[in-house]
């Protein structure tokens, strides 16, 4: 926008209004943290709910029921669901948590049979201890790192919540929000040790599909198998799912967006002030340069770019400081034993910085318009 | 004999203050040839510093024609007006107008950003004006650390270092005390005898003015007096 010859001028105009410019970027710091973390939470939702036409796996759930505590079905539907033309492989799940509703800091048991155990850790990375040790233990579990974390726990140790206790044998990395947060136990000892429900009951059957364009029609071949048991099944995409699960929080992470904007309205208005502050107090100054050979045009840029520096300084803090909060305090929503990651991702942080280098543009037109159209001697005789 | 290199002719400058019309300057005629040096004197409101102006290119006449070095500035377009100032004209205020945030080097290197040239013919051209005016050895400093007679001389050296023909100074001792003025027109004689700069100055002051090889009286926009002056070593006669 400007040569960089330019730049010291702009960053020592910066410099002169050393408390103004600082509460600047730090207004604009707050305002860009909250637009990031509001981001990152829209991200997460997105990522867990939308889909993307190369879904394979869907999910069986009771119908008409919304909770892992009052969704159950006997696990003699796998091998039925198994039989339907499509499905590549049926996994049957138990699901326990700790808390129903929506909560930052839910334990979420899935029990699935060990003689499935490769078609879910097939894509984790171990991060500590071993899949063997998990194999070995009737009450061993494979814990998401986001879990382990969050609760403090290290493989050999112990991890207790909503009745259930379970020694750790391995922690567990997944490109999967929900293997992330989950604690993963063999099917037949969570249905022993888990308060409702009892052997041979499961919460949900997860089906993989063989062709991403069968989806809906294997999944109402599978509510239509079920359709006339004591269990009726509602089978929908796994990110269908996860939406509906989640459908009151997503709506709440909708109007965050509103949240977000506002932040961007707030610092638009707040860095436009200090740059129109800033012009007012150097009237004599710019025409001083537009006397030197100045173009109007250039004294215009030389203001919008004061405004893009110091957007980006307060940015880069900003999403600095989101990056850092989200990364280290692994946030992860969860309702209805759904999980939902909250992460700031790179692309987060470039679009954060981006949108407010794209403030700072706006936030100095006017005052550099302002500016440019001063007469010379005009301005001179004004000051 | 050589043509004039500023040629006003009817130059006519008119202001609009709320419902009352103000001429400053008014069908003024006047050649000013190739490296004379020029004094412009009159009262407040003479309409000195709006010929000043108009002659740097920063203030349009209202009516009339206004060439220099051949170039009619008055019909220049905006940035056209721009790039001739940076070239043909150096400013000399009266309050120097230097950039509170940048040091006397960094003020002086000011027009030639403008300008196409490596950084080394940057610094050997801002040092080579430093010099000249005397204050090398404050060029770290900024504005504020500067007596005003140094302030004037990084503002002449900031005048000076894109080598323009033209040389305006508005009563450029106007803040300053009797040495300092003294050095500082001493200065400008020597810029207009040696270096062949062309000079116009608005002062107030006869014996600044005497500086000058002609002084211009105005009065409420009109030429109303020439007088020559010839420079001496020890003073000036009329």
């Amino acid at each position: 926008m400007i040569h960089p010859r330019y730049m010291p001028l702009v960053l020592k105009q910066l410099v002169r209004q050393r408390a103004r410019t600082v509460l600047t970027a730090l207004g604009v710091a707050v305002a860009m943290f909250l637009f990031v973390t509001v981001e990152a939470l829209q991200r997460g939702v997105a990522a867990a709910t939308e889909l993307t036409g190369r879904e394979v796996t869907l999910v069986v759930y009771r119908q008409n029921r919304f909770c892992p505590f009052s969704s159950r079905m006997p696990d003699s539907y796998a091998p039925r669901i198994a039989r339907i033309p499509g499905v590549a492989a049926v996994v049957p799940m138990k699901i326990v948590v700790n808390n129903c509703s929506a909560s930052f800091d839910t334990v979420t048991f899935r029990g699935v049979p060990r003689e499935k155990a490769e078609s879910i850790t097939d894509g984790f990375t171990v991060v500590s201890g071993s899949l063997a040790d998990w194999q070995r233990r009737s009450d061993a579990a494979l814990v998401g790192e986001t879990l382990a974390l969050r609760r403090g726990v290290q493989t050999g140790q112990t991890l207790a919540a909503a009745g259930v206790t379970v020694y750790v044998a391995a922690i567990i990395r997944s490109e999967d929000p929900q293997d992330q947060n989950v604690a993963y136990v063999d099917l037949p000892f969570l249905q022993r040790a888990a308060t409702r429900g009892g052997d041979g009951i499961v919460t949900q059957f997860n089906v993989l599909v063989d062709d991403p364009a069968r989806l809906e029609r294997v999944a109402d071949a599978i509510d239509a198998e079920f359709a006339r048991d004591a269990e009726p099944t509602t089978t929908r995409p796994e990110k269908a799912f996860v939406a509906r699960a989640a459908h009151d929080l997503v709506q709440i992470v909708g109007f965050t967006e509103y949240l977000g904007l506002a932040a961007l309205a707030a610092v638009l208005a707040l860095v436009g002030n200090a740059i129109v502050l800033s012009v007012q107090d150097r009237v004599r100054e710019h025409a001083v340069l537009q006397t030197l050979g100045f173009r109007s045009g250039l004294i215009a840029r030389l203001i919008i770019s004061e405004g893009v520096a110091l957007c980006c300084a307060g940015g880069v803090l900003g999403v600095a400081a989101a990056v850092a909060l989200l990364h280290f305090s692994r946030f992860s929503l969860s309702v209805e034993g759904v999980n939902l990651n909250v992460r700031a991702d790179p692309a987060a942080a470039v679009l954060g910085l981006a949108v407010a280098a794209g403030v700072g543009v706006l936030a100095g037109l006017v005052p550099a318009f302002q500016a440019s159209r001063r007469e010379i001697a005009a301005s001179f005789r004004a000051v | 004999m050589s043509e004039p290199l500023i040629q006003c002719r009817s130059l006519t400058r008119t202001y609009t203050r709320g419902t009352e019309t103000i001429t400053p300057l008014e069908r003024l005629d006047l050649d000013v040839m190739p490296g004379e040096f020029l004094a412009l004197m009159g009262p407040s409101g003479s309409g000195k510093t709006t010929l000043l102006n108009l002659i740097a290119g920063i203030d349009r006449p209202t009516s009339g024609t206004l060439h220099i070095g051949g170039i009619d500035v008055g019909g220049l377009s905006r940035s056209r007006l721009a790039d001739w100032r940076s070239r043909a004209v150096g400013y000399i205020f009266q309050l120097y107008n230097l950039v509170p945030v940048l040091t006397a080097y960094e003020n002086v290197e000011l027009p030639l950003l403008l300008h196409r040239m490596s950084g080394a013919d940057r610094h050997s051209r801002v040092a080579a004006a430093l010099d000249l005016v005397g204050i090398t050895d404050r060029a770290d400093h900024y504005p504020r650390q500067l007596s005003g007679g140094q302030e004037q001389r990084v503002a002449i050296a900031r005048a000076i270092v894109a080598d323009p023909a033209i040389l305006v100074a508005d009563e450029p001792t106007g803040d300053l005390d009797k040495a300092s003025a003294a050095a500082i027109m001493e200065l400008l004689g020597r810029l207009s005898r040696e270096a062949g700069k062309t000079l116009i100055m608005v002062s107030h002051d006869p014996a600044c003015a005497a500086h000058a090889g002609r002084i211009l009286h105005l009065d409420k926009g009109r030429l109303v007096e020439h007088a020559a002056a010839t420079v001496g070593a020890a003073g000036v006669t009329t």
